[in-house]
């Protein structure tokens, strides 16, 4: 099912992590002050823009925090994302929070908020791959478009409980391992619900495979 | 017409394709199936029928461009409405524009089937088709006329192909909705060319005079309009692919201008040519195959291959009213998938199939009601369809409104000018379409009204069920936590 995300600051983090989102189908609304920004995000097609400044309430209210699943505050700013997660438990008790930060906190703000992010040491893992040669890369910067995705098989899921031969996925999937990552994939590897897979998948069809194995 | 799910991506709409997918479902069907209908109620005024119904649905026209510009979803009017409406807001909503699209299905199949049978009449395959006897049905053992067992059989195929197939794409949308239109220019061309010919069935004016049927004012044309309304839905359809058409927040508001437009032109042209050249009683006596008929009075006979030149509209016909079942099996069932998918129907209903990559659930459960529907006249089933549309073009307009109270900050690319005149006209002309149509069902199609109030009773049902059977999952996943968040939304926020 969809899930409704709400992501404040929709810079180059924020509109990247919009991006990667809606691929996946999600519900995306972001919330930008800048006008050239703004327009820049209208033009990409991705999401819902509520102009404003996100730790005003009111601007919260309007793109919709009481119903939504996650709030992800991703500004440059670490003091305001964790003001506009505090804000959003204040205003929606359930919420899960996301809180960008710029430094490492060593678990400083889990009282806070439910996940922090620190993009600049994702970065920095990045370019050591970069420096250091391409043998070992690791999952989460792999070159070019294709993602490398851990799925688990949700209960009820179109594929759950089939094999890999009954299954027909678009055409720019593979599924790398069976079950729980112990094994290669076989055309009768089972994809039992509960268990993850890892699942090498091209950018345009994200939404579809998590359509099948996700439900 | 291909939706989000199945689309390739790199595969492209254009501004042409946009504005061909809106056309193509508006000339589509209504046209040839409706125009002996209005002429039938409201004479020779059936044409101001066509040109007030082009001017009523511009308002919601604007509403649907704004909302579509700001809200990159591509779920047309039942994803913009989700947005701002509470729970039963917004599943009300869905439930009336799948009921309006799966009728819109069996009116053009209801209309495929005449025009079909016209087809084979004029190469002399059948006899004609108010002459073509009923067709026994070896194991029911009871009479079925042929033309109920042809919209059947064209329902059925057309739900088989897109249960099982995603191919249908908006490209081909374009060349079908360009051969639809040569067709149409052609008929019209031949139409006035008839002008002063002084045949019996030459164009002339005098066909329009009196403008309004005898002992009927001119509020004689508000049912027509009700009834014809349908003929203008196509904006919704350009709503459901915005996800794939490049640079959508420009062009999809273009589109909707310019198919809107350019169809209310080729509607008058051709209802024009239809009355002048036939006149409104024997247009309204030729029903569903108005247009046709028309046709066949006035084109050049003995061209080569074809033979009678009126076959070409009667071709033209069925090309028209089969892409716009297709378009209505697709659209109908991309409604009832979003529904699934954001918890509003059972989640089966918005999953795909694991070996065909389609909606298989929601294609399958649109089709029960189309073939359902197949069988009822062809007037109750566009009163009915009309009447859903004209329901959900109010809900879409209040959302619009609504929007603009409680989310002024919500960035706009295109907004509606003169803001808030074109959606409160919109409100009010579109209610009082569905209170007249309600008010001349009650007096002619008890039928139609009483299946009307029953899918909303329906609903509600659906509607108290499903959150019950969501409550109890709710409880279920709060015992066994698993690793999926739970995004269902419960009771009304």
């Amino acid at each position: 099912m969809t899930q409704d995300i709400i992501i404040a600051g929709g810079g180059r983090v924020g509109f990247q992590t919009a991006e990667l989102l809606a691929a996946r189908d999600e519900d995306v609304t972001i919330i930008e002050q800048d006008d050239t920004r703004v327009s820049e995000i209208a033009d990409a097609w991705i999401a819902t823009v509520i102009q404003g400044d996100a730790s005003d309430p009111d601007i919260l209210e309007q793109a919709g925090i009481e119903d939504a699943d996650t709030v992800a505050a991703l500004t440059e700013l670490t003091g305001l994302n964790l003001a506009i997660c505090l804000l959003a438990t204040q205003i929606a008790d359930e919420i899960r929070t996301v809180a960008r930060v710029d430094r490492e906190t060593d678990g400083a703000y889990d009282r806070f908020v439910d996940s922090v992010v620190y993009p600049e040491a994702a970065g920095a893992r990045a370019a050591a791959n970069k420096t250091a040669g391409e043998d070992v890369q690791s999952l989460t910067a792999v070159t070019g478009d294709v993602e490398i995705l851990e799925i688990r098989v949700a209960e009820g899921a179109p594929a759950a409980g089939r094999t890999l031969a009954d299954v027909a996925f678009p055409a720019g999937t593979l599924v790398i391992s069976g079950e729980d990552g112990n094994r290669i994939s076989k055309p009768d590897t089972k994809l039992t619900p509960g268990s993850q897979y890892v699942v090498a998948v091209e950018p345009g069809v994200v939404d579809e495979v998590l359509k099948l194995m996700r439900g | 017409m291909s939706s989000h799910d199945q689309r390739e991506p790199e595969a492209e709409l254009g501004l042409l394709d946009a504005t061909m997918i809106g056309m193509g479902a508006m000339i589509g069907a209504g046209i040839f199936v409706l125009t002996g209908l209005a002429a039938e109620i409201s004479g020779p005024a059936a044409l101001l029928v066509f040109m007030l119904n082009g001017v009523v649905t511009a308002f919601t026209g604007l509403s649907y461009a704004e909302l579509a510009s700001a809200i990159p979803k591509s779920g047309g009017g039942y994803a913009f409405v989700r947005e701002i409406f509470d729970d039963f807001g917004s599943f009300i909503m869905g439930w009336m524009l799948w009921f309006a699209y799966m009728i819109a299905g069996a009116l053009y199949a209801l209309g495929f089937a005449p025009n079909f049978l016209e087809l084979l009449h004029v190469y002399g395959v059948v006899a004609p088709p108010d002459e073509v006897g009923a067709i026994m049905l070896p194991l029911l053992e009871v009479a079925v006329p042929a033309k109920f067992i042809l919209a059947f059989v064209a329902v059925a195929g057309l739900v088989a192909l897109n249960a099982a197939s995603t191919a249908a794409s908006g490209s081909a949308e374009t060349v079908f909705t360009i051969i639809k239109v040569s067709i149409l220019v052609v008929f019209v061309a031949f139409g006035f060319f008839s002008a002063g010919g002084g045949g019996e069935t030459s164009f002339t004016f005098q066909n329009f005079d009196p403008l309004f049927v005898e002992g009927s004012g001119p509020f004689s044309i508000l049912p027509a309009m009700g009834l014809t309304f349908i003929a203008f839905e196509g904006y919704d359809l350009i709503t459901t692919v915005t996800e794939e058409v490049e640079n959508p927040r420009e062009n999809i508001p273009k589109a909707i201008f310019i198919s809107l437009a350019a169809t209310v032109v080729v509607y008058l042209l051709v209802v024009t040519v239809a009355i002048g050249t036939l006149g409104a009683e024997e247009l309204a006596a030729a029903g569903e195959a108005g247009i046709a008929t028309a046709a066949t009075s006035f084109m050049p006979t003995g061209v080569p291959i074809i033979q009678n030149g009126g076959a070409l509209i009667v071709f033209g016909a069925v090309f028209s009213t089969i892409t716009a079942l297709n378009a209505v099996v697709i659209a109908s069932s991309r409604v009832a998938f979003s529904m699934g998918r954001e918890g509003q129907l059972l989640p089966s209903i918005g999953r795909i199939h694991h070996r065909f990559g389609t909606p298989f659930v929601a294609v399958l459960l649109s089709a029960v009601v189309m073939l359902g529907s197949v069988f009822l006249p062809t007037q109750s089933a566009g009163n009915m369809s009309s009447l859903f549309f004209l329901l959900s073009f109010i809900i879409v307009n209040v959302a619009v409104i609504r929007l603009r109270r409680e989310r002024p900050a919500m960035n706009r690319p295109y907004k509606i000018p003169y803001y808030p005149i074109p959606p409160i006209l919109a409100i009010v002309s579109n209610a009082i379409l569905a209170v007249v149509l309600v008010g001349f069902l009650v007096q002619t199609d008890p039928l139609a009204l009483f299946l009307s109030i029953g899918w909303l009773g329906a609903g509600a049902v659906m509607y108290v069920v499903l959150n019950k059977y969501r409550a109890r999952g709710t409880e279920e996943e709060a015992e066994v936590p698993t690793d999926q968040p739970v995004t269902e939304r419960t009771g009304e926020d």
